[in-house]
């Protein structure tokens, strides 16, 4: 899913990549959690509009995960997600780009295999995960191990992933970065093998792209009503991480965003969870910090209740609140374009930019048991979520307001609307 | 003041496992057992969020391996 992209383009390779790593961990972890078979299938839509037809962007995100016990000790999972793409973008990171604006539609597929192993207190996955896009190809491997220390109140987990992407680049043979052209969507990007890309000689070529990803986290019972979790997260990504497709304007050229190769990244985060008998319900508590070596520090806060009503329904209400700062190398687009790069290096990556945004947000939980007979003749538990998200987001300036003569707020990669994207999630999930 | 932040991390989670040890008895973790209480208890929503925040945040990572809860593998 990408926010801020050009033509036929889905979006900056190292998030895609930090996507399939997320998407990786979430799929190997699951079977730590849950020992039963289960199946889940869902679908969420997210849409953003920016002011001034400036841009917008509908994702429809259909998942499918198949889990079954093979035996006492052996699990086997599979998943499938999909990213169904559509939407208008400017093409050039520039100052009131309002006429580059221009439309785009992907389609991503992306398949997963995880294999457990479970023992008296431990359990052990390993998976293997490929996507496919027209212009992106994801591989991934990784595992992830857990065990329950004495007395069961406390479990560590560590979990490592490593990825060899490509990503399809417009052939620039030895240009400068001032003189490198974009990809565009009418650029071939062959993939005769499915699993590899084949360059196209002097047209475009496959880029690399490696991540490396290690978390470690403690999960901890404080009393009978309180636990919470610790986890620390370190990646390094290696390769192409620009996004080919974007370009921003610098004097009266506009060369393909030129960002750093290597990026290194690390996060400690904290939650708790505490249960309120008297109410039937439970307060959450989420926060993170995290930094990396391109200059990006940021944090989040989130604060969630859930309530039952009855046996049958569960509610959630959550907020939550991130602020980053920009990477040493993210000027606001004017200055670009009336000063100079910042060093080697020049992005309209809003990822990378100073932002701030907010998310509050509903689910609603409907839980049918099967206690004398299974749930539709297959199901011990059967639950319907949908869920709901309103995401609004602050702009702040990356240079000095006063130097600023034209206005952050004519970046296209902003709007002023009230509410700038929603969320809604609809999903099935079955355990038997 | 690399190895004093380790050190002090590895410290922190040593002694809350050491605390721990004794925290909750087997009888009483009805209550961490119930899905309110489980750490990611539901991976498409997981998955789904961090979707929509990748692209829109330089963050990553922050959620943990394994969903902990009533610490029974």
């Amino acid at each position: 899913m990408r926010l801020q992209l050009t033509k036929a383009s889905r979006g900056r390779p190292a998030e895609r990549a930090r996507l399939r790593t997320i998407t990786l961990a979430i799929l190997v972890c699951a079977p730590l959690a849950h020992a039963d078979d289960r199946t889940e299938v869902s679908t969420s839509l997210f849409a953003e509009k920016r002011d001034g037809g400036k841009g917008n962007l509908t994702v429809i995100h259909p998942q499918a995960l198949f889990g079954v016990d093979l035996g006492r000790f052996v699990t086997l999972d599979v998943a499938y997600a999909a990213d169904i793409v559509t939407g208008a973008t400017a093409g050039v990171y520039q100052v009131d780009a309002t006429t580059a604006a221009t439309k785009f539609s992907d389609l991503r597929n992306e398949g997963t295999l995880s294999l457990g192993f479970r023992g008296k207190r431990s359990r052990i996955v390993f998976s293997g995960t490929f996507g496919t896009e027209r212009d992106y190809l994801s591989r991934q491997v990784g595992g992830a191990a857990s065990i329950d220390l004495a007395g069961r109140n406390t479990t560590v987990a560590l979990a490592y992933t490593h990825g060899f992407d490509q990503i399809c680049n417009r052939d620039n043979g030895m240009a400068s970065p001032l003189e490198a052209r974009a990809l565009t969507g009418d650029d071939p990007c062959d993939k005769p093998s499915v699993v590899l890309g084949k360059d196209t000689p002097g047209m475009t070529v496959w880029e690399d792209l490696s991540i490396d990803t290690a978390q470690v986290t403690l999960t901890q019972n404080l009393s009978p009503t309180m636990n919470m979790q610790l986890a620390l997260f370190g990646q390094i990504q290696e390769g192409f991480q620009s996004n080919p497709y974007r370009r921003v304007r610098i004097g009266p050229n506009a060369p393909q965003e030129h960002i750093p190769d290597t990026r290194a990244r690390w996060s400690v985060s904290a939650r708790l969870n505490r249960f309120l008998p008297a109410l039937k319900a439970a307060a959450h508590f989420d926060s993170r910090f995290y930094n990396d070596t391109w200059g990006v520090t940021g944090g989040n806060v989130e604060l969630g209740y859930s309530q039952y009503m009855g046996k049958s329904l569960l509610l959630r209400l959550y907020g939550r609140i991130y602020q980053q700062t920009a990477a040493t190398f993210f000027k606001d687009a004017f200055y670009y374009e009336t000063e100079s790069t910042a060093g080697e290096y020049f992005t309209g990556d809003r990822e990378l930019s100073p932002v701030r945004n907010v998310t509050l947000g509903g689910k609603l939980t409907v839980i049918t048991i099967g206690e004398d007979k299974p749930v539709l003749g297959l199901f011990d538990k059967l639950q319907l979520n949908l869920r709901g998200d309103l995401m609004f987001i602050s702009v702040l300036a990356a240079d000095s307001t006063a130097d600023n003569p034209m206005g952050i707020d004519k970046q296209f990669i902003y709007g002023n609307s009230l509410i700038d994207g929603i969320v809604i999630q609809l999903g099935l999930l079955g355990n038997y | 003041m690399r190895t004093a932040f380790l050190l002090a991390i590895v410290l922190g989670l040593g002694s809350l496992a050491a605390c721990g040890r004794q925290a909750v008895r087997a009888s009483e973790k009805a209550m961490l057992a119930d899905q309110v209480m489980v750490f990611d208890d539901d991976p498409h929503e997981s998955a789904a969020n961090e979707h929509v925040r990748t692209n829109r945040e330089g963050a990553a990572g922050g959620k943990g391996a394994g969903g902990g809860g009533c610490g029974c593998n």
